[in-house]
């Protein structure tokens, strides 16, 4: 009986991301001058949506097989995280007066899919993340005050640089080893990843550097320091950072300079560079072998992308239904791969709308930096938006086999304590960017009409 | 900042291709990949097998049944092979791993057809939904003919359809028990005669006379007069570094081709393959598939081929006549005769027909595979007339089947390390082939092949004729 059940929740949670996409290009629709039904509906829809889901999920969590009882521990789990997500909604509706509501509601489904997978995965990473995206949610709240406190914050940009280098640097000396990459730092007992922190530093960095024109000094200056940024992480083995950084920095070149013969040099260049690092480094080698054939090396190189295909391909395009596949199976599942464990248990048609969320906040965070006055604003909206996203294709692209698999985490999804917080901030910047430019472009339609 | 606007844009849609590409390999992955990564043996999920799914069955030809899921006491279930050894290395075994067709097919055996209605149905009935059903082209009466002919001797027999690759008969001895793998895992690993690997499609063996198949197609091709080539046998001939020897030194006097053939000259076919040369008769074995996959349903060995268009002469004459180092599964021998017999065309054999699901209508079907043209039709044409020749007049005579004309070749390929293996390829009826066989047995000594080939023959035409 209870597997009948399972059988048919996939259903629902199929229906349920269908649903909840149809309801996001209602919203868009709407904003676009088409009009496919009301735009508040759409979202009131989507939060509910999200609360379904959830519902569903901890209620199959919970269920014990042997006893036929629901587990407390669990029921009390989903309960307070889903106070969590309803506590959540209601103080961002506050603190970010017109924010996007489209980004509220993808974030929260994000968070929503993260906790229900943690939660069938380990139950403890699941509590830890939660309180991660509380502490999260409280500095998202402090944001915007932050902002306000300090103006112009623009013009740091030497400190930010400084202090990026400085982090990725701190991971060389007093670094600790984890999953194959030195890039994590212990500072009393808690473990986390400078260069997630460093993100945020870099965006920022080229932000204030190209709000100015952009003349051939601060192009070359830029240019070697985010090489530097890169072949930084290169030797800490975090070579999906490395691509990450990169691409943020090529997007925000291009897009201050609009200059495309600039952007494929800096590519073909890239390449080249790839290729010396292909030579020199095994730790690329490694990864790439494992990319191209990672049958040839299943119990070594090749076991984590080999276990994350059988998870994704063995149960189809609905799953296998919640609790009933073995995602425990594949190496870091937690982090690395939780999307191979979405579509081993959701399906692939749950993960593909995975995948169109990343798509729909990728298009909102343009629309964003489009609608934005201010250059400045844009290009930290940009960059921020583009960071997060290319984030997300590396890491599925590299679980999908379609890209070579690099430890990065899927924003939002993931386990983790620092991914967490920085996806959490870099949201929030994006938000209080869209509240600004809506209030100030307010301002400038009212003054024009007294004048 | 109109500039702006636009290259913004087009990051949008940068990273929106990127996105789309994933969608689009998530779809392939799903979709057209999904039964060869998730069947590999490496996944767990297949390995365990899961629970509350009855394992579906395997039958052969005629439905008889070969393997079925037994319920246990405890609630899971066990596997029972009804026809335990004689079928042992067709089905496999499906406990400690998984071989033969459980291999296989195991994504199809565990795959639950309308899984929906079938959990609903099975709230009611109290039965456990079942995996689909997997039909073989195997038919148990060719089967457990050959198996009891074969007997205590090691060796294996292939019998196939020429036209289309169906395997009728796979039959392989060592063989296993496969309801007792567990218990006996540790003799059956230790056992140096090694009954767990399948001989039929597993075992090399050196080709012997056999192979005079192939320099005869060679010589054909790249002997201009080979219709006048005659070599006067003396029961042994003079080679670079190596002497060559007609089985008991028999001297056959002069003969050409067909004489040759018939009474399997080792002198003659030496002779021929120098004439040949090395380069041209490396071009041809590669082309008759010596060193090609097949794809076959279970686990096989590619045959072996050393010759190079560098070898030596003693190589080059050793492999004219099949001895030396090529060596060939008695599958491989069966596709090469069943591509004689089907006018030169090699088809890829196979075994598994059709998946059938519970509620009795057929899932995917298996489609014979064209893989390659050995000869030309006239080649192969004037080769038949040979072969025919083999059986009516010459060494394979005990290959006769009362009413039918037989076609076929027989062999003795040296043993190192004990008495010689016995060797017959062979198809029936000549005309119009319906069967194919390759029959091999080890350490006996001559001939011993080709009477159980004739009585299997025999059996498979019953059969193949209703």
């Amino acid at each position: 009986m209870f597997d009948l059940i399972i059988m048919l929740s996939r259903y629902v949670f199929v229906f349920l991301i269908g649903l909840y996409l149809w309801e996001a290009i209602v919203y868009i629709a709407y904003e676009q001058g088409g009009f496919l039904g009301s735009p508040y509906h759409a979202i009131s829809v989507q939060r509910r949506l999200i609360v379904i889901m959830h519902l569903v999920a901890f209620l199959i969590l919970s269920y014990n097989r042997e006893t036929h009882l629901f587990a407390w521990q669990v029921l009390l789990f989903g309960a307070v995280s889903l106070a969590f997500l309803l506590v959540a909604v209601q103080l961002l509706d506050r603190f970010y007066y017109e924010g996007c509501p489209l980004i509220w509601t993808g974030m929260l489904f994000l968070i929503d899919v993260s906790l229900i997978m943690l939660q069938r995965l380990s139950p403890t990473s699941a509590q830890k993340q939660l309180l991660w995206f509380v502490v999260g949610l409280c500095g998202m709240l402090v944001l915007p005050y932050l902002l306000r406190l300090i103006p112009r914050f623009e013009i740091f940009e030497w400190a930010y640089i400084i202090v990026c280098y400085g982090l990725l640097l701190s991971t060389q000396i007093f670094g600790i080893e984890q999953y194959g990459s030195r890039n994590w730092l212990n500072i009393a007992g808690i473990t986390f990843q400078p260069s997630e922190l460093a993100k945020f530093l870099f965006v920022f960095y080229l932000a204030s550097v190209f709000r100015k024109r952009v003349e051939w000094r601060s192009f070359l200056t830029t240019g070697i320091l985010s090489a530097g940024v890169v072949m930084l992480l290169v030797l800490q083995k975090d070579l999906g950072a490395a691509l990450i950084f990169f691409m943020t920095y090529m997007v925000m070149l291009y897009i201050a300079t609009s200059n495309e013969i600039l952007f494929f040099a800096g590519m073909g260049a890239a390449s080249g560079a790839a290729m010396i690092a292909y030579r020199l480094f095994s730790h690329v080698r490694v990864r790439v072998a494992a990319w191209q054939n990672p049958w040839a090396d299943i119990d070594h190189g090749g076991y984590q992308i080999v276990t994350a295909l059988f998870a994704i391909t063995t149960y189809g395009l609905l799953g296998s239904g919640l609790t009933k596949g073995m995602p425990n199976s594949i190496p870091v599942v937690e982090s690395d791969c939780i999307f191979a464990a979405i579509c081993e248990e959701f399906g692939v048609l749950f993960g593909a709308g995975v995948i169109c969320i990343f798509i729909m906040l990728l298009y909102r965070g343009i629309r964003i930096t489009l609608d934005c006055g201010r250059r400045y604003y844009s290009l930290l909206a940009v960059g921020i938006i583009v960071m997060l996203c290319f984030q997300a294709f590396v890491i599925i692209g590299g679980v999908i086999k379609f890209i070579p698999l690099t430890g990065v985490t899927l924003p939002l999804v993931s386990y983790g304590g620092t991914s967490v917080m920085v996806s959490l901030m870099m949201i929030g910047i994006l938000q209080w960017v869209c509240v600004y430019c809506e209030q100030h472009s307010q301002i400038a339609e009212g003054g024009n009409a007294d004048a | 900042m109109h500039n702006m606007k636009k290259s913004v844009r087009r990051v949008f849609w940068l990273l929106a291709l990127c996105f789309f590409l994933l969608l689009g390999y998530l779809g392939k992955l799903v979709i057209t990949d999904r039964q060869e990564i998730s069947s590999n043996a490496y996944n767990i999920r297949m390995r365990n097998d899961m629970e509350g799914i009855q394992r579906g069955d395997i039958l052969d030809k005629n439905g008889e049944l070969l393997a079925t899921s037994v319920l246990q006491d405890d609630g899971s279930y066990e596997r029972e092979y009804k026809r335990a050894r004689m079928a042992a290395h067709v089905t496999g075994y499906s406990s400690v791993g998984k071989t033969g067709v459980e291999a296989a097919a195991n994504f199809s055996l565990m795959s639950v057809h309308h899984e929906l209605q079938q959990r609903i149905a099975s709230m009611i009935s109290g039965e456990d939904p079942k995996g689909n059903d997997v039909v073989l082209t195997i038919d148990m009466d060719i089967q457990s003919v050959a198996g009891n002919l074969l007997g205590n001797a090691k060796g294996a027999v292939v019998v196939m359809e020429p036209s289309t690759g169906r395997v009728l008969a796979m039959q392989a001895y060592p063989d296993f028990d496969p309801n007792k793998v567990e218990e006996q895992w540790e003799n059956l690993t230790k056992n140096e005669d090694s009954p767990l690997v399948n001989r039929a499609t597993q075992g090399l063996y050196p080709p012997g006379s056999t192979f005079k198949i192939v320099t005869a197609l060679a010589a054909m091709e790249y002997v201009p007069n080979w219709q006048n080539f005659t070599v006067e046998c003396k029961g042994e001939s003079n080679f670079e570094n190596k002497v060559i020897h007609c089985y008991n030194n028999k001297a056959h006097g002069t003969v050409d081709m067909h004489k040759a053939m018939e009474v399997s000259c080792n002198c003659y076919f030496a002779t021929l393959a120098k004439e040949i040369g090395s380069k041209n008769m490396s071009d041809v074995m590669k082309r008759c598939g010596l060193e090609m996959d097949y794809d076959f349903d279970v686990a096989y060995s590619k045959s072996v081929m050393y010759l190079n268009k560098n070898a030596t002469e003693s190589e080059l004459v050793e492999t004219g006549i099949g001895q030396g180092k090529t060596s060939v599964s008695p599958l491989y021998m069966a596709m090469m005769i069943s591509a004689v017999a089907n006018d030169g065309m090699m088809m890829r054999p196979y075994m598994i027909d059709h998946v059938q699901y519970p509620n009795g209508s057929i899932g995917k079907n298996t489609v014979p595979e064209k893989l390659i043209q050995i000869g030309t039709a006239e080649e192969i044409a004037l080769l038949q007339d040979m072969l025919i020749g083999v059986v009516e007049n010459g060494t394979g005579q005990a290959a006769k089947v009362n009413g039918v004309t037989v076609a076929g070749k027989t062999g003795t390929a040296e043993n190192a390390t004990g008495n010689d293996h016995s060797w017959f390829v062979g198809y029936a009826p000549a005309e119009n082939p319906r069967v194919a066989i390759a029959v091999v047995m080890e350490d006996i000594g001559d001939a011993k092949a080709t009477p159980i080939a004739g009585k299997v023959l025999q059996v498979a035409l019953e059969k193949t004729a209703e």
